[in-house]
């Protein structure tokens, strides 16, 4: 027998070897509960097994689905560069990749725990306290956010994707830049950004050479966005709030008007003297087409961050060649200015002002959350979790059926990727 | 690559001793027909994995790093316990996504098994595009997700290429990328330039023997660059890929006579660099070349001290003298290997327009003649010359379809050993092959 299953499938025997050497997430992890669902995956907080009992968040990459049945269809190239550039690097302001565990067809990334995150201190300060960020507060992270950007640049790295929501932050306030999903080795060619992959960079942080067309860019582009970031600290609401404009039937790249009129109308329309390459950018004769606007930064700094203003114009240069590096931000005379920037970016603040903790949810992904006796502290909390998320949990299972996107979907297939009784473990969950 | 070598995943998990690589093929060497034969197959891999790359159109950067996978995975598992083709198409399809020129896993699938299957005989690789991206699961696992490898071309570059007003072909001037070298180099003392001859240049790319003359540089021109030819061994699990450059480097200048000459000499004796041959790799636009040339014969003025060169990039004479001594020897035991005819039709061309008067054999010069004079000349310490030719053994040739028949016996031997152990105690290997059948 075992030689005709040879003939047919020479590697059975070493799949056998390798899977019963492996080790399963849940072998290694608790899971507390789920963070969040992103572009290509979801995050879930996530206690280690071992007897420093670390916190961790997993990011399960989507498995592939063919129909209603998982099976491989080859790893996103998204995943393999995220996995491939973050097992190369380590910096205090780069979030920490722990482990990746390949198992059933999926990708689990075990990354260090951050227990904030930018466009969550935004939202604590607008919504909840209702006052801007103090200026120690802004500049620790920016400061912060700039020196692992530095890290990333000197590797050659672009990062590509920096906005609120992938810059995390400790809760001993270190931060910590992630979702390397977009990033890329700048020795490679630079293919403009909606090519290949189907994501696209958050529109409003997107650099102007890129909204004009431009088919070669560089570090400058994270440069822009950190800019973008950092007044979006300041006034609590993205500076350049645009509409990005779709893709058309063809797959034509559209001219991003709305975007650019939004930069416009506070940094005024660039010049030629001041960017001298913009003429030759593809996008040019629409951008002089559009109604012209002076420049009127300072003005909108004055109320929100009159200090900062000097660094933000130096980031917000149009010229790629003329912005700041981060290296040269980093020297700036603002971060020498008092007060200056500390490691722990949440040192001046009283107890109450520090952002909350994460929550986590309960809601799908019911796989992965072990049942039962526990007996853990966070086991226990994670059962209270459980009653009040209970209804809602059930209500989606009843639909994931029908629905094909969003969570309930994601839940069925979680389901059947971990194998071993879907239905009964729903029953267990719900009865 | 742009990371920091010194910090990356490359240095510090995967440069391995000879030992581990000796347990590596612990059990391969058991059913191998001789130590040797597995040398064979160092060859023949790099080789199916450099035809699938070419079918699929990859630059030579992602074959590279296909066969460096392709070591990897060897270091952790048995070639009788596997099926190496398989393995193959799963490190160009990772390799492929990993330098960000992804390829579509179907035409993966059909070209490898065309390939396999027509030239090969092999007929068990699968059709079905999920076996494919499964075997690609297991292999990014063992390759412990570290996918991110540094390869010599880019020391070479760095050295001599830029202002050495060489022009490569298309597919290597993409690894010349003007950000390739950006950053500061990672060894020695960031000094020191090499000012080599475009033909010097072309060999330490092309291979030895090979001296291409400009017409000689279209597509099929059956070139191999020294570097490429590392691959064909497992220096790049031994070494880092700076040291394996400047052996190569150190190879050309060794054997490259013209090049020896002119750096002893006031370049005014050398030969100028031809415009012509510039432009005529068969229409591929190259760069820097009419800016460079000027450049480089100004500062050819000046004699070039290759000691001082050497000496000048601090790294260990003694370990870049055994590299190049291991890459003669991987030249003579390729001579003894041979590509069927009609597998590989590039040989026979190569051998017309080298015109090897030494019994065909493409690495006869190195082999029987230069290698003697490098050992003799004392400039290589470890001194064991690669072979003996009296050996009878030595003669005997050996081609794809034989180590194919190899493989396949060193397998099926392994396999019927797992069943039925000599020692007597039974190894579940039936029980595991059901398990896994069950499963699916
Ligand atoms: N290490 C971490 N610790 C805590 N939370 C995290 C961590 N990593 C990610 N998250 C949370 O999960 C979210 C999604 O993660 P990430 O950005 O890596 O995934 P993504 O699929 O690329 O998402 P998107 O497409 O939305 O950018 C983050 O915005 C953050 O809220
Ligand atoms: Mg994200």
């Amino acid at each position: 027998m075992d030689h005709n299953l040879l003939v047919s499938d020479p590697m059975r025997l070493y799949r056998a070897k390798r899977d019963s050497a492996r080790k399963r997430v849940t072998d290694k992890y608790t899971i507390l509960g789920f963070i969040s669902s992103g572009t290509y995956g979801r995050v879930y907080k996530a206690q280690s097994k071992d007897v420093d009992g670390r916190i961790h968040a997993i990011k399960k990459f989507k498995p592939d689905k063919e129909g209603d049945v998982v099976t491989y269809t080859g790893i996103s190239q998204s995943a393999i560069r995220e996995i491939a550039l973050n097992r190369e690097i380590t910096h205090e302001n780069v979030v920490a990749l722990k482990e990746v565990i390949l198992e059933d067809k999926s990708i689990y990334m075990v990354f260090e725990y951050a227990e904030h995150d930018f466009l969550q201190v935004i939202h604590h300060h607008s919504q909840t306290l209702r006052q801007s960020i103090s200026v120690a507060v802004l500049k620790s992270l920016t400061y912060q956010l700039l020196n692992g950007l530095l890290y990333l640049h000197d590797a050659h790295i672009i990062h590509r994707d920096l906005k609120p929501a992938n810059i995390l932050i400790t809760s001993s306030g270190v931060v910590k830049i992630g979702d390397l999903g977009l990033a890329r080795l700048t020795h490679q060619p630079l293919m403009p950004l909606v090519a290949g992959d189907k994501v696209v960079v958050t529109i409003w942080y997107r650099a102007p050479e890129l909204l004009l067309g431009a088919k070669h860019y560089n570090k400058a582009v994270d440069i822009w966005a950190v800019g973008c970031v950092m007044a979006e600290l300041a006034s609590l609401r993205p500076i350049f709030k645009g509409e990005e404009a779709k893709l058309d039937s063809k797959k034509n790249v559209p001219f991003q008007k709305d975007q650019l009129l939004k930069i416009f109308e506070i940094l005024g329309t660039p010049s030629e003297r001041e960017w001298p390459k913009v003429k030759d950018l593809p996008e040019y004769d629409g951008m002089k087409r559009l109604d012209h606007y002076s420049n009127r930064l300072q003005e909108w700094c004055q109320s929100r961050m009159p200090n900062g203003a000097q660094l933000l114009k130096e980031l917000f240069a149009y010229d790629p060649d003329k912005r700041l590096t981060a290296g040269e931000a980093l020297q700036h005379r603002w971060f020498r200015e008092e007060p200056l920037p500390t490691r722990n970016a949440f040192v001046s603040l009283s107890a109450e002002r520090v952002p909350p903790h994460r929550r986590i949810t309960q809601d799908d992904a019911p796989s992965m959350m072990p049942l039962g006796a526990g007996g853990s502290h966070v086991q226990g909390q994670v059962s209270q979790m459980q009653a009040t998320a209970q209804a809602h949990l059930s209500q989606q299972l009843s639909h994931s059926h029908s629905n094909q996107s969003g969570k309930a979907g994601s839940a069925a297939s979680f389901a059947s990727v971990s194998g071993g009784g879907g239905p009964s473990r729903k029953k267990a969950r719900l009865g | 690559m742009a990371t920091n070598f010194w910090s990356s995943s490359h240095y510090k998990r995967w440069i391995v001793d000879r030992a581990t690589l000796h347990q590596a093929r612990y059990y391969d060497l058991q059913y191998a027909d001789s130590p040797e034969h597995l040398g064979f197959l160092n060859i023949f891999f790099a080789n199916l994995i450099s035809k699938l790359g070419k079918k699929l159109q990859l630059r030579q950067r992602v074959i590279a790093t296909a066969t460096v996978f392709f070591r990897r995975f060897y270091v952790k598992n048995s070639y009788c316990e596997t099926d190496p083709f398989i393995v193959i198409a799963a490190c160009c399809y990772v390799a492929a996504k990993a330098e960000e020129a992804p390829v579509a896993i179907r035409s993966v699938v059909t070209e490898a098994r065309t390939l396999f299957g027509d030239e090969y005989g092999i007929k068990t690789f699968p059709s079905d595009n999920s076996k494919l991206a499964e075997m690609e699961f297991y292999l990014v696992d063992e390759l412990e997700c570290d996918l991110t490898v540094f390869h010599p071309y880019r020391t070479l570059v760095t050295l001599c290429g830029k202002e050495g007003g060489v022009s490569l072909p298309q597919a290597e001037a993409g690894e010349a990328d003007a950000d390739d070298s950006d950053g500061p180099r990672y060894w020695g003392t960031g000094e020191g330039k090499l000012e080599l001859q475009e033909g010097a240049l072309q060999m330490a790319w092309y291979g030895l023997p090979y001296c291409p003359s400009p017409q000689a540089q279209d597509a099929q021109a059956p070139v191999r660059f020294i570097i490429n030819d590392t691959y064909r061994s497992e220096l790049c699990l031994l070494y880092s890929p700076h040291l394996i450059a400047i052996a190569a480097i150190y190879l050309t200048l060794v054997f490259h006579a013209p090049t020896r000459a002119s750096i002893q000499q006031p370049a005014s004796s050398a030969p100028s660099h031809s415009g012509s041959s510039h432009h005529s790799h068969s229409g591929s636009p190259t760069r820097r070349s009419s800016r460079s040339t000027t450049h480089s014969q100004k500062k050819q003025q000046q004699p070039q001290d290759v000691i001082g060169f050497m000496a000048g990039l601090n790294v260990s004479m003694t370990l870049v003298a055994t590299i190049a001594q291991e890459i003669i020897s991987l030249y003579a035991l390729w001579d003894r290997y041979s590509e069927d005819v009609h597998a590989d039709s590039a040989r026979s061309s190569f051998l017309h327009k080298s015109g090897s008067a030494s019994g065909g054999t493409r690495r006869g010069g190195v082999k029987a003649g230069r290698s003697a004079s490098v050992v003799s000349s004392g400039t290589i310490t470890s001194g064991n010359t690669p072979s003996t030719q009296d050996d009878s053994a030595q003669n005997e040739i050996v081609t794809p379809m034989s180590l194919v028949q190899l493989l396949l016996r060193m397998r099926e031997q392994r396999m019927t050993d797992l069943a039925h152990p000599p020692s007597g105690r039974p190894v579940a290997v039936n029980k595991m092959l059901e398990r896994t059948q069950a499963a699916g």
